[in-house]
């Protein structure tokens, strides 16, 4: 199986590569040929949700055009994946971009979603001594509609005790723009969930966004909680 | 007035409302009990997402065919012995009310709560000639006695409140003197209104639907006083939003269903009242009058736009009581008597994009809302469509942000540039970074780093990348 | 300001129609019939047995006293509920149904006790009803439907059925035959239909579920707001 890896712009520049690294080698391990199209960039979210739709219609055929001969698009971000998705949408009066962008949304998943759903993958084989709570992305909950593949996955990492976070489908606060323009907001979200992880008592935090990632993890380095925070990819591929 | 409370500027109201810790804790509670109420109450349903999908249905064919089904409403109504009065603004309704109290020569109305009548701005429409009005909703009651306190939640307007607060206000303004026990409270209460009740000439109500096929209206409340209102006086005025009509009776069913369910997760309230015209023939109690007032107040600027399915609102609340937003900055913070996610919706609709201009931006687009609306409002995505038109059509967005976004979008769409910024940032940002987080960032991301780390950029060999051609090259 | 006038109404249509970018439209809409039936599913296989029950265990969420009886013991359990709510006054529905369930006997029994007053709901005297209804103590109905569901009750007001009985009395009574239930507010939402079809309905349909109560201060339920604030029915075993 031919898998092209939509890498995201927050793995491609923030944070060592062990997102892109764990996420390539997991496909492998699952009899995937990963190629990665060199020329993507970002899948339009930051223009999309700020109201430039012009902008990020750019930004979306760009994107179109450098998955277009791939067989399936995996993608390490509920979010991002949820972007390629909305494409669709972007294109109402353009119907042949609409009918490109349907078929990107068509073969484009969520890499949970992909071993869980296409690949049927329910353990990965991976092992980590921690105890970890895991952070339901809204994008990926709510919108993509992947809840239970992330939690499959990780109930079968051996040595993993997971605990489940309170009001695990609450907003952590990032929100892309959000995060700044509506700081004082923001932080109040934020602070929230670090309590709520705190008092889950888990070693490690897992989420499968980067933004949500960088957000909470921001506010748990600044406070200066002993937390990790760690990608599920980045789990999925410990042994 | 209108939908405006507050003369505070947005991030003034929101540091007041991160500021008051009775209130959060208040909103909080409430959100997470009425969360498990609302899926207990469900859960008897069978398939919710069904129930979503014919509401949804239901909603869109009525406002497709709103003219037809107002139409069809009014013809009814005079039937069966009503007036319809249509009022194309807040003033034209107003003054029919007026109009109205003042040839019943009526000098005490008694109201059961109605949002449409706070957004007209009813109440000190009619004590300008002189009227007593009484809310008799407990929460709208306690707001009315401390001094006119704007509500901050649509169907809990007292959410903010706290009973030793209400205790003092009763005190104050009706000389109690018992306890701060809500049942005390309430009992206050009910035999404060009972004597005003009895004493009402005009009882005034908003109304949850309308029913088309028999000039019906439906009212729907816990504590009664809907009823009362309904029942007592000689002259009864129902104020409805010209939206919130159904075609018949089976639809009311689906509707009021879902909507006592959404609110206070109830399979129904208490009461739910069907008054179909004023009393009939050999009927003793029930009003002799009955005025139907129509308004539209700027919904028809909604209809027939990208916005029109702001109008399927059946008011529950739902998105509120999911919001995190809200959660944290409360009711007040939204500037208007309709807060959270279809507050900041509906207020730039009905208001203006001056006034309510940072509401779409005041959510993390995290989808709760659009995720428990019963009749499936897209909530989230017309908070990005009120954005975009702030951007596109109302030249509303910042310069910087312009710019940025147009270099953002061409940066995005030409991979040479793109990577160049992704090795440039880094080098920009080494300075900043201590022990792998950037914690006093430079420009833009000074904002972030004022309350959260930033993880460092990577570079080089460690850029996945690096990695990833090395590794077609036979590296690891 | 006469009665049975439309004012501004073409022109508050028109502009709707203008809204919608159409003619208006007076005639030739039809309800379209609906692709989602979900509410004919709710306990669509339940008898008249298990609707008791399902009705019986709905009043325990919503503070109502559910009492059930075979036909020949009813005059005997309303005594025994007109005791516990602490008797003195009653007013009732001028109702066949109280002759044809026996009722009339006991109701006589208390009016000719002590101190204790009874009153029939009696067109002839007008407005008086409503201040006796007022300083009554019980108010007895019968329920004219009953949905299992949610533990209501339906009242059509007519002459001698008026409002006030169910509202203005500190305690109410419903009688409801066993016959009157049904599963949800979906069947009498039907027969209500289908009367208006038909010609009028009563002007005044009220779904009572249970006491008057209110949840505005600090969200403490409190029972008895405007409305009685005990509730207590009477299932006769009538078929």
């Amino acid at each position: 199986m031919k898998v092209s890896l939509f890498l995201t712009c927050l793995a491609d520049v923030v944070y060592p590569a062990s997102v892109g690294k764990s996420t390539v080698e997991i496909l492998e391990r699952f009899g995937c040929e990963v190629d990665f199209p060199k020329k993507q960039t970002c899948c339009g979210q930051p223009a999309f949700n700020s109201g430039y739709h012009r902008e990020t219609k750019e930004v979306a055929k760009h994107m179109i055009n450098v998955f277009k001969d791939a067989e399936y698009v995996v993608s390490p971000s509920g979010s991002c994946t949820t972007m390629l998705h909305e494409y669709v949408h972007l294109f109402e009066d353009e119907l042949e971009w609409k009918q490109k962008a349907e078929d990107l949304k068509n073969k484009s998943y969520e890499l949970t979603q992909f071993l869980v759903d296409v690949l049927n993958v329910k353990d990965v084989g991976a092992k980590l001594e921690v105890k970890a709570t895991y952070h339901t992305s809204c994008h990926m909950t709510r919108l993509l509609g992947v809840k239970t593949a992330p939690i499959t996955l990780l109930k079968n990492v051996e040595g993993l005790k997971y605990t489940e976070l309170p009001n695990k489908e609450q907003c952590c606060g990032f929100g892309g723009t959000f995060s700044v323009k509506m700081l004082p907001i923001s932080e109040q979200m934020v602070d929230e969930k670090v309590q709520h992880i705190t008092e889950t008592d888990a070693e490690v935090l897992i989420g499968a966004d980067l933004g949500c990632l960088m957000n909470i993890g921001g506010r748990i380095n600044r406070q200066g909680k002993p937390i990790k925070v760690m990608h599920i990819a980045e789990v999925l591929n410990s042994r | 007035m209108g939908i405006k409370i507050g003369e505070e500027k947005f991030f003034e109201r929101v540091e007041k409302g991160i500021n008051n810790d009775f209130m959060r804790k208040a909103v909080a509670g409430a959100q997470e009990r009425m969360q498990g109420r609302r899926l207990d109450s469900i859960s008897t349903l069978g398939n919710w997402e069904e129930w979503r999908n014919l509401a949804e249905e239901i909603r869109q064919h009525t406002l497709e065919n709103l003219d037809f089904y107002l139409e069809q409403l009014t013809e009814n109504v005079i039937k069966n012995g009503g007036n319809v009065f249509f009022a194309e603004t807040a003033e034209d309704a107003n003054d029919y009310i007026k109009s109205v109290v003042s040839k019943k020569n009526a000098k005490k109305i008694i109201k059961s709560k109605s949002m449409v009548t706070e957004e007209i701005s009813m109440n000190q429409a009619l004590e300008s000639i002189g009227c007593e009005v009484i809310e008799t909703d407990l929460g709208e009651w306690i707001l009315q006695l401390d001094d006119h306190d704007p509500p901050s939640h649509i169907v809990v307007p007292a959410l903010h409140k706290n009973k030793e607060q209400i205790r003092e206000t009763f005190s104050e303004k009706r000389g109690y003197n018992k306890s701060s026990d809500p049942k005390e409270l309430a009992l206050f209460a009910r035999e404060t209104l009972r004597k005003d009740f009895l004493e009402g000439e005009v009882g005034i109500t908003g109304c949850n639907f309308a029913v088309a096929e028999s000039g019906s209206i439906s009212l729907v409340t816990n504590e009664g006083n809907a009823r009362l209102a309904t029942t007592i006086p000689k002259t009864q005025i129902t104020v409805m939003g010209m939206e919130r009509i159904v075609p018949t009776w089976e639809e009311l069913d689906i509707l009021i269903s879902m909507l006592a369910r959404s609110a206070v997760g109830q399979k129904l309230t208490s009461y739910v009242t069907g008054l179909t015209g004023p009393k009939q023939k050999g009927d003793v109690d029930g009003p002799e009058e009955f005025h139907l007032v129509i308004v539209d107040n700027g919904r028809s600027k909604i209809l027939g736009t990208q916005f029109q399915s702001a109008l399927q609102c059946i008011r529950c609340a739902a998105c509120i009581n999911v919001c995190p937003v809200y959660r944290h900055v409360g009711g007040h913070s939204y500037g208007s008597i309709y807060p959270g996610p279809i507050g900041a919706v509906l207020n730039p609709l009905l208001g203006d994009y001056d006034e309510y201009k940072e509401l779409p931006y005041a959510s993390s687009l995290c989808a709760a809302c659009t995720d428990v609306c019963p009749v499936k409002i897209p909530l989230h995505n017309l908070l990005i469509e009120h954005r975009r038109v702030m951007v596109e059509n109302e030249g509303k967005a910042p310069f910087a942000e312009k710019l940025a976004m147009k270099g953002y979008a061409f940066a995005a769409s030409t991979p040479t540039v793109y990577n160049m910024g992704t090795k440039t940032a880094p080098s920009v940002m080494g300075p900043y970074t201590k022990n792998g987080f950037i914690s006093d960032g430079p420009g833009p991301v000074k904002l972030w780093t004022d309350i959260r780390d930033l993880p460092e950029l990577s570079k080089g060999k460690d850029k996945f990348r690096t990695w990833f051609e090395n590794r077609d090259k036979g590296g690891n | 300001m006469t009665i049975g006038t439309a004012y501004n109404k073409d022109t508050f249509l028109d502009n709707i129609a203008k809204s919608l970018g159409r003619e208006r439209k007076t005639i030739g809409v039809e309800r379209p019939k609906w692709k989602h039936r979900p509410q004919y599913e709710v306990f669509k296989d339940l008898g008249q047995d298990e609707l008791l029950d399902e009705l019986e265990d709905q009043c325990g969420r919503i503070h109502t006293v559910c009492k059930r009886t075979q036909l020949t013991n009813l005059p005997h359990i309303v005594k025994e509920v007109i005791e516990e709510l602490g008797g003195k006054s009653i007013v009732s529905w001028k109702d066949p149904r109280f002759e044809e369930y026996q009722l009339v006997e006991v109701f006589n029994e208390f009016a000719n006790m002590d101190d204790n007053k009874f009153h029939v709901w009696d067109p002839e005297i007008g407005e008086e009803n409503i201040k006796i209804a007022e300083r009554a103590n019980i108010g007895i109905t019968f329920s004219d439907i009953t949905l299992a569901e949610s533990g209501t009750v339906v009242l059509f007001s007519e002459k001698g059925k008026g409002r006030s009985v169910s509202l203005l009395p500190a305690t109410y009574i419903a009688i409801i035959p066993k016959s009157t239930i049904v599963p949800r507010m979906t069947q009498a939402a039907t027969k209500i239909h289908q009367m208006s079809q038909a010609g009028r309905i009563p002007s005044c349909i009220n779904f009572i579920s249970g006491p008057s109560n209110s949840a505005d201060i600090e969200l403490n339920l409190v029972v008895g707001v405007h409305g009685p604030i005990k509730a207590t029915y009477i299932i006769v075993e009538d078929i």
